[in-house]
């Protein structure tokens, strides 16, 4: 049933959308209703829309304001954090359809988009011209350049290459009252006036809609080559790390895995790897001369006290290491599969300095034990980023209950070891509580502040970031 | 209220010794490096501690007297000129490295470090702190994150703002905010180190930074040098090592108008057919053979003369040359330094604009560039004795900023807007954005104390 107040919103929605633009169906609504998180609210949409145009976005928002609906922005929903929730009632802004690549100048490295491209058909695009774009989330077949953004996305390579907020030059970006912002530059550098750029890079959909990027690549790498340790205490792998970087390596990909992971990934046949290792780390280099550097990071790897090296002699070899790590994520369903009810595997994200790594990975395997769960660490090693994974029955309310705590000690514990809550999938809903705590009130007061400021009637992703 | 019972007030919450009233010291603090007349300040604060910076902050905001910090002065934008009736506040003190870790590669430091020392106290564990201005010996870090410095490596290290993880501010109102982290990583929440980085004293006073260091490379880098007969070659050689991939540690770019106030003071033997020089180094650990690639691309692109240097002294004396240049040109007169910042790609279009500029309005205009990031510095030079540069400068000055937007540019890749490019700043931000900076100014300065008038058009 819908009333006659929303009735003249809705209207006023179609009238500036093609008819194919705007749904209402019961199937679209739920299926726009949430992203990839568990444990937040979601709520059901009035409507989502797809415009295919930065004016038609700006309509969406004229209108949203006028009437004070709130707009949740939404890429491909691959979120970890709830922050592309709808909220009832809400309009579902889906920018899948604005994902025309505008523009590769090889000269400037850099490339010109919409926001609905997915990060997998920019990269494809720009490497057709012999460079390369970073970021690489381990959802990069599906997630968007705007969801990218919009949380500061992180992935493998970063530890080499940097965060999404590094390739991010300039933006266009539709505010809450419908005008059109841009912000940066083409250029390398720039300092004029404040950093606009950087405040709407992880805002989540709160402050703006971004409707454009210009974002700063880089030439190809060369070929790489891979390695994969496997050590008898996570403290061992943690000494390691600790020496390829203090060595000054500087490894395309570095990542950890934990006991569990390591388990999981031999039980579903990985051939390079023992199930019994405590700890297992996986190494690429893509620099001039990546053989005698994997070479090099394997001797560090013994001294630290690896039982077991594996070095890829060529690019074949290379893939099965990395295997590995991509086995991760199809492992983990498998052991959620194995389980009654409504099994997930709840991707963490905490991130904590270097040097503390090998603590926080024994608090979590800790922490599993007492909640008794099933929690896998994976994590980009070089960052300080993990990514502790709870399997679990959503439907079974103990297990439920267990899932939820082990997060809030994780975070704890996280926080504890100088870290921060979330290193790239961003606050969202599932956070929020807990930006209360890593945030002083002053910076809290400072956030709503600048959120005040650019949505002043609480319209663009209301709920999210800030409570 | 008059000054003087005001500073009493200030007087009696801060330590002994820390405001300094006599106008003979008072003035040396009033200016930056720009020709720009100062205002009269009520004194000089000269910080030791957090807490001198909060009582002083929480002093002024109660006494609506506006508030300038100060680094150690060298900006080239006017940004730390002395307001009329307001409070200079020197940060210069304030010099202690608090941390230094190693295994994390981050150092917490004080806004009074000089960039230099930062440097060095990190090569004594093989690491470094990337962002080298020029100024690297005479700056200060809390300058460099306010003004988001650059400086001759960030081509390949980045600029300030990539080298920082969290800060320590004291906002107008004298509460202390921190900011960032000590992870490499983090998104938690919006980036108010983003925003403070570059804002120029205009939001808060930065009272401690924690930065990232990186791995200083293993060897000297290897460095070449090139002279070419036009300008124009110069910058297409720039974009022929972009474009090969050559990823160099420096590539900097001097016009023959540089080159010749360094010759003239400094003897250098420049070829008189030499319009333009460049100078590359390449740090990686195949840096010679990187350094040939790039000889042989000068080469191709027209250089006159090519010369790999064999030795660290002959690099270090290269650099010099570069290093050289400012002063050189301080000789010839007084100066206003622009910072103009192009597409890469647009290198070539934009010096043919300054030329031209120099040329229809007879100024004497000297382009150094931090070329690999089309980052050109355009100095006007004017008589010693004007007292502001001459209609026919700030005529020369427009064309470039116009041309450097419509080239797709930017007014200032590293020195910022302070006063000097306020008028300017609307061409490139729109009124939409104007609007947004300003309410951005308002949610952290309330009163407009903070360093009043400088950075954003209002
Ligand atoms: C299997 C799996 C693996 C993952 N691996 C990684 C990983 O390695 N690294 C990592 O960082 N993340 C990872 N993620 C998380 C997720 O993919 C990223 O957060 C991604 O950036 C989200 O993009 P999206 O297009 O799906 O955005 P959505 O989930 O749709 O939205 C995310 C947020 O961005 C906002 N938003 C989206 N588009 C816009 C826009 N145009 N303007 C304004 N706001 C917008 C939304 O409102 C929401 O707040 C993973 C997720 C999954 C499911
Ligand atoms: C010879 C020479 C070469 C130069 N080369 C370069 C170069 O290569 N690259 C480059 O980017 N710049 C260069 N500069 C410009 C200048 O050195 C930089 O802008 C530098 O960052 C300024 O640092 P400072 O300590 O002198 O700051 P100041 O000049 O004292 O202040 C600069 C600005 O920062 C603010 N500020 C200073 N400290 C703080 C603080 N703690 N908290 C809040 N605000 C603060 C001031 O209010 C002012 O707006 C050069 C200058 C000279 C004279």
């Amino acid at each position: 049933m819908t009333t006659s107040v929303e009735l003249t919103w809705v209207s006023a929605l179609r009238a500036g959308l093609a008819s194919d633009m705007v749904h209402d169906d019961a199937d679209t609504l739920e299926r726009h209703s949430r992203d990839s998180a568990p444990f937040s609210p979601a709520g059901t949409p009035a409507v989502v829309v797809t415009p295919e145009t930065a004016e038609q976005v700006r309509h969406v928002l004229r209108v949203a304001h006028a009437h004070g609906v709130p707009v949740v922005p939404q890429g491909a929903r691959t979120g970890l954090a709830g922050a592309a929730n709808a909220d009832d009632g809400c309009i579902v802004l889906s920018l899948l359809r604005m994902n025309r690549i505008l523009e590769i100048d090889r000269g400037n490295r850099l490339v010109r988009c919409e926001p609905g491209v997915t990060n997998r058909g920019l990269s494809d695009a720009v490497a057709a011209h012999g460079l390369f774009f970073p970021p690489d989330p381990a959802s990069w077949n599906d997630c968007t350049i705007g969801g990218n953004i919009a949380v500061g996305a992180g992935g493998l390579c970063c530890v080499k290459y940097g965060v999404t907020a590094d390739y991010v030059l300039g933006l266009s970006v539709v505010l809450a009252d419908g005008e059109l912002v841009r912000t940066g530059r083409r250029t390398v550098k720039g300092v004029a006036g404040y950093d606009l750029t950087r405040l709407f890079v992880g805002s989540e959909g709160t402050l703006g809609v971004i409707v454009e990027a210009t974002l700063s690549l880089r030439p190809a790498p060369g070929p790489s080559l891979a390695m994969l340790a496997q050590f008898p205490s996570a403290t061992a792998a943690g000494e390691a790390v600790a020496a390829i970087i203090g060595r000054g390596h500087v490894p395309s990909a570095l990542e950890l895995m934990d006991q569990v992971t390591t388990r999981a990934v031999a039980d579903v046949g990985h051939p390079m790897l023992s199930g019994d290792a405590a700890a297992t780390l996986i190494v690429e280099c893509d620099d001039r001369d990546p053989a005698a550097e994997v070479a090099a990071i394997a001797e560090l790897c013994r001294t630290a006290g690896a039982v077991a090296v594996t070095v890829a002699a060529d690019q074949e070899e290379s893939k099965r290491v990395l295997d590995a790590r991509r086995l991760v994520l199809p492992a983990l369903q498998r052991q959620a599969a194995s389980l009654p009810g409504r099994p997930t595997a709840f991707i963490e994200d905490v991130a904590v300095p270097r040097t503390r790594l090998a603590e926080f990975i024994d608090r979590i395997a800790l922490i599993a034990a007492e909640h008794d769960l099933y929690i896998s660490t994976v994590g980009h090693a070089g960052d300080g980023n993990l990514h502790p994974t709870v399997v679990f029955d959503q439907a079974d309310p103990s297990a439920f209950a267990r899932a939820e705590r082990a997060y809030d000690a994780i975070m704890e514990a996280g926080l504890a070891l100088g870290g921060t809550i979330t290193g790239e999938h961003g606050v969202g809903i599932l956070k929020r509580e807990w930006l209360r705590r890593e945030l002083d009130p002053g910076a809290l007061r400072i956030q709503q502040g600048i959120k005040n400021l650019l949505d002043p009637e609480g319209v663009l992703n209301p709920g999210k970031v800030l409570a | 209220m008059t000054p003087a019972t005001s500073l009493d007030s200030l007087l009696r919450v801060l330590p002994e010794g820390r405001v300094v009233t006599d106008p003979d010291v008072t003035d040396s603090y009033a200016r930056d490096r720009t020709f720009l007349t100062p205002g009269r300040a009520l004194g000089v604060v000269l910080a030791r501690t957090r807490d001198d910076v909060v009582a002083t902050m929480r002093w002024a905001t109660e006494h609506r007297v506006p508030v300038v910090p100060r680094g150690a002065g060298t900006g080239l934008a006017g940004g730390a000129t002395a307001v009329e009736g307001g409070l200079l506040l020197s940060l210069a003190r304030m010099t202690d490295i608090r941390e230094l870790s190693p295994a994390d590669e981050i150092a917490v430091v004080e806004p009074g470090v000089i960039n230099a020392d930062l440097d060095r106290a990190a090569r004594a564990h093989g690491l470094m702190y990337a962002p080298d201005p020029s100024s690297y010996e005479i700056s200060t870090i809390g300058g460099n994150l306010a003004t988001n410095a650059g400086g001759l490596r960030c081509v390949k290290y980045g600029v300030t703002r990539d080298s920082t993880l969290g800060l320590e501010v004291v906002l107008p109102d004298g509460r202390v905010l921190n900011t960032g982290r000590r992870t490499v990583k983090g998104v938690t929440g919006y980036d108010l180190t983003g925003l403070f980085v570059g804002s120029e004293g205009t939001l808060g006073v930065i009272t401690a930074a924690t930065v990232r260091l990186q791995r200083a490379p293993a060897a000297p880098p290897a460095t070449v040098a090139a002279e070419f007969p036009t300008l124009r070659q110069a910058a297409e050689a720039v974009a022929a090592v972009i474009a090969a991939g050559c990823r160099p540690s420096l590539l900097e770019l001097l016009d023959r108008a540089t080159l010749k106030a360094i010759d003239d003071w400094r003897n250098i033997g420049l070829d008189p057919d030499t319009a333009a020089m460049l100078i590359a180094q390449s740090d990686t650990p195949d840096g010679q053979a990187v350094a040939e690639r790039m000889a042989a691309l000068f080469d191709e692109c027209g250089a006159s003369f090519v010369a790999a240097s064999s030795t660290p002294q002959e690099a270090d004396e290269l650099i010099g040359v570069r290093r050289m240049a400012y002063e050189a040109k301080e000789r010839l007169g007084a100066c206003l330094v622009e910072d103009v910042c192009v597409p890469r790609s647009r290198l070539p279009e934009m010096i043919s604009a300054i030329e031209a500029a120099a040329v229809r309005h007879d100024v004497l205009i000297c382009t150094v560039a931090h070329a690999g990031d089309g980052n050109l510095h355009p100095v006007f030079v004017f008589d010693h004795g004007l007292p502001e540069p001459p209609p026919q400068v700030w005529a020369a000055a427009d064309e470039v900023f116009r041309a450097a937007l419509d080239l797709g540019g930017t007014l200032t890749g590293e020195h910022g807007v302070g006063l000097l490019k306020r008028r300017w700043l609307d061409l490139e931000t729109g009124p939409v954005g104007r609007e947004v900076q300003l309410g951005i100014k308002q949610v952290f300065d309330p009163l407009g104390i903070m360093n009043p008038g400088k950075a954003i058009q209002n």
